[in-house]
């Protein structure tokens, strides 16, 4: 009997709950929240909900009725793009998603195209930072970043700043090569000559040999492309070690050096210079308000990086559309609402390409720092408003 | 080129030091015992968690180690009284799955105790810095790591070939059965020897953090190194995981400086041609020989 009831309670539970009100617009977002990429998930969730902490939930549109952005997160475990497709399709079909956002790597971005076509469903993409993602279907936005925009503007710095000859190791795979071929591309333009390229496996942590090698090149700065994590910490520990820095070869890269992954390095990394399109210390009103929100939710040891502002500006994005547009529009429309978007992200001033659906933003040249016994990135130098290069080498093709 | 030669040389031997020191309790487990032990690494990054908290808290570097050793040696014993000894008698599968699936338990639970990114072992200063040996700058890490390996391979050297547990040891692994016949109790030499091996791993965990960096894919990302060097030795043998480990040292070393593209697969048929050319290992015990 008793369980009779409970049977009939919780029925009538789902019941009413699935017969949400007219004005909830649920958005699905798709992260790695477990398994080897299990970093992405949480720092998107925290981002989300950040913002809606600080500017709510509900919009009101020019329709004069109030939305509930409501937003869904689903694990897609570190399984690969198959697993990105299924989920989207349990989202598109089970719980009627106005939006796809999320989508930390690449593969599982681009499985998402063919489905964002077919039940016309914009994808706010929040990382996948392989550039021609973009291409693939007129539903697919990017607030993140592309690899040689955070590359490309650090050829031209190294060469204006007294560095002539330059060692590229990069790791091998898809990213790395990107790294690879704009580092070289912008350097040799700007006029700077490279004396040896090696490409390392992905997971390599032994870096003793090809540090003989570059040491051996005598070049002014070992420009470096890899995983943040392991490799890239050993990657480090090993240039120091061989005497490299001491040699006064400078050391030049990218993420490696983003706040989260800071505390793994000791002092060895200070110096280090790097181009990436968000640096933590800089005090722009919006990062502070990000980095205050973040905190005051997740406490002290939370870091926002670049997943968290990603999905901040995402949705930021998401809400402003549905309060423009309502909860109904098409889902094109959502798309033609956002481009040429601009607007002053936590990173900087960020616009939404009109043509491309790709961020256009600064990239930041900094140095690492000790500061108050903490290592910090401060900014040296900027380039401002970047288009993914890429982009411009690979014009869009007529059809 | 004399003073790269020995810089190489020099890599090389550091590197393989670590392979030794790790994968000299496997070769126990796998020779003596027969059992498939794919959670060897799992001790040996069990070790160098716990040398890394530690350390960070301020302790001293050697003592951690100690430490390190010593958590690992215990949970050495315990899991082989409650793990692993009904595993014996079971197929290899049976051992295979039990031991995988010990790794998965592990590094979901350093995972969830450390975190996903890569957990640092703090050396002492001096060791972090370049050290002047004559023809040039060369990391005081890595000579320390040759000196530690030497005199531990130095050590177990003398116990198994001189003391009456060496003799033991080296019986059960030749012919377990004529050992039991005799009146070895081969039980209790399973479980100290297993646990000696676990506290072996945990030792070197800590020490070579250094060059195999900890992070909770640590267990199964380099177990496949250590299951080759106790292959390439020739299972339970002591002198062959010690010759493998430096000869795998030393290719890969080499394979990375003068054919850096190639170099993943060069130490892989290296170990094809090893074993092709010595399908039991390079120095077989002699129940094998």
């Amino acid at each position: 009997m008793g369980r009779l009831f409970a049977i009939i309670t919780s029925a009538t539970v789902l019941l009413w709950a699935d017969r949400a009100p007219a004005d909830v617009a649920k958005v699905g977002l798709l992260a790695d929240f477990t398994g080897a990429f299990a970093t992405w998930g949480p720092q998107f969730r925290e981002g989300v909900e950040a913002y809606q902490a600080l500017h709510g939930k509900t919009v009101k549109g020019l329709d004069d009725k109030l939305h509930e952005i409501q937003f869904i997160y689903r694990d897609t475990a570190s399984q690969g793009p198959d697993k990105a497709r299924q989920l989207a399709q349990e989202l598109v079909l089970h719980d009627h998603v106005r939006f796809l956002c999320g989508l930390d790597l690449s593969p599982h971005a681009m499985a998402l195209a063919d489905i964002s076509k077919e039940a016309k469903v914009p994808v706010v993409i929040m990382n996948a930072a392989t550039s021609s993602i973009t291409r693939m279907s007129p539903y697919f936005v990017r607030v993140s970043q592309t690899v040689p925009q955070d590359v490309a503007p650090l050829g031209p710095w190294a060469a204006a700043h007294d560095i002539k000859r330059v060692y590229t190791i990069v790791s091998d795979y898809a990213p790395g090569y990107d790294a690879e071929a704009y580092f070289i591309k912008t350097f040799k333009a700007a006029g700077g000559t490279i004396v040896g390229s090696a490409r390392t496996p992905q997971q390599e942590t032994n870096f003793s040999a090809y540090m003989e090698r570059v040491r051996e090149a005598k070049p002014d700065a070992l420009y470096m492309f890899q995983p943040a994590g392991s490799p890239s910490v050993a990657f480090v520990k090993a240039y120091v070690e061989r005497g490299l820095k001491a040699a006064g070869i400078k050391l030049l890269g990218g993420g490696e050096t983003q706040e989260l992954f800071l505390p793994n390095f000791t002092d060895d990394i200070v110096g280090t210079v790097t181009s990436f399109h968000y640096t933590e210390t800089n005090t722009r009103p919006a990062n502070l308000e990000l980095r205050a929100q973040v905190k005051k939710m997740f406490g002290d040891k939370a870091v926002p990086d670049i997943a968290t502002l990603a999905a901040w500006d995402g949705t930021r994005l998401i809400q402003e559309a549905v309060a423009a547009l309502g909860g109904d529009a098409e889902g094109l429309q959502y798309v033609d609402f956002m481009k040429g978007k601009k607007f002053d992200s936590p990173r900087g001033p960020v616009e939404i390409d009109p043509v491309e659906r790709d961020i256009i933003q600064n990239v930041y040249i900094r140095r690492v720092e000790e500061r108050d016994g903490r290592l910090v990135n401060i900014d040296i130098d900027e380039v401002k408003m970047v288009k993914d290069p890429w982009k411009i080498d690979h014009p869009p093709q007529a059809n | 080129m004399g003073s790269f030669g020995l810089t190489v040389l020099l890599d090389g031997i550091s590197y393989g030091m670590i392979l030794f020191l790790i994968s000299v309790g496997l070769t126990v487990t796998m020779g003596l015992m027969r059992v498939v032990n794919l959670a060897h690494g799992a001790f040996a990054m069990i070790g160098g968690y716990v040398a890394g908290y530690l350390t960070q808290r301020g302790c001293n570097f050697y003592l951690a180690a100690l430490a390190a050793a010593a958590a690992a040696a215990a949970l050495g014993a315990v899991t082989e009284r409650t793990i692993y000894r009904p595993l014996y008698r079971k197929g290899e599968l049976a051992q295979v799955l039990l031991t995988i699936g010990f790794v998965f338990v592990a590094t979901g639970a350093v995972t969830e105790i450390f975190g996903a990114f890569p957990y640092p072992v703090v050396f002492p200063p001096y060791l972090t810095r370049p050290l002047d040996i004559g023809f040039r700058q060369y990391p005081a890490y890595r000579l320390f790591l040759i000196a530690s390996g030497a005199a531990i391979a130095l050590l177990l050297w003398l116990v198994l070939d001189n003391s009456l547990y060496g003799a033991r040891l080296r019986a059960a692994v030749d012919n377990p059965r004529m050992a039991r016949a005799v009146g070895i109790n081969v039980s209790l030499l399973f479980t100290s020897t297993f646990t000696v091996g676990c506290g072996l791993a945990g030792l070197g965990g800590a020490l070579g953090a250094g060059i195999l960096s900890l992070e909770p894919a640590y267990a199964l990302k380099y177990v496949v190194l250590f299951l080759v060097v106790v292959i390439v030795g020739g299972e339970g043998s002591f002198e062959g995981s010690f010759v493998a480990a430096m000869a795998l040292g030393i290719i890969d070393t080499l394979g990375k400086y003068f054919v850096a593209e190639a170099a993943p697969y060069l130490l892989y048929t290296a170990v094809f041609a090893l074993l092709l050319w010595r399908p039991k290992g390079l120095v077989p015990p002699r129940s094998l020989a």
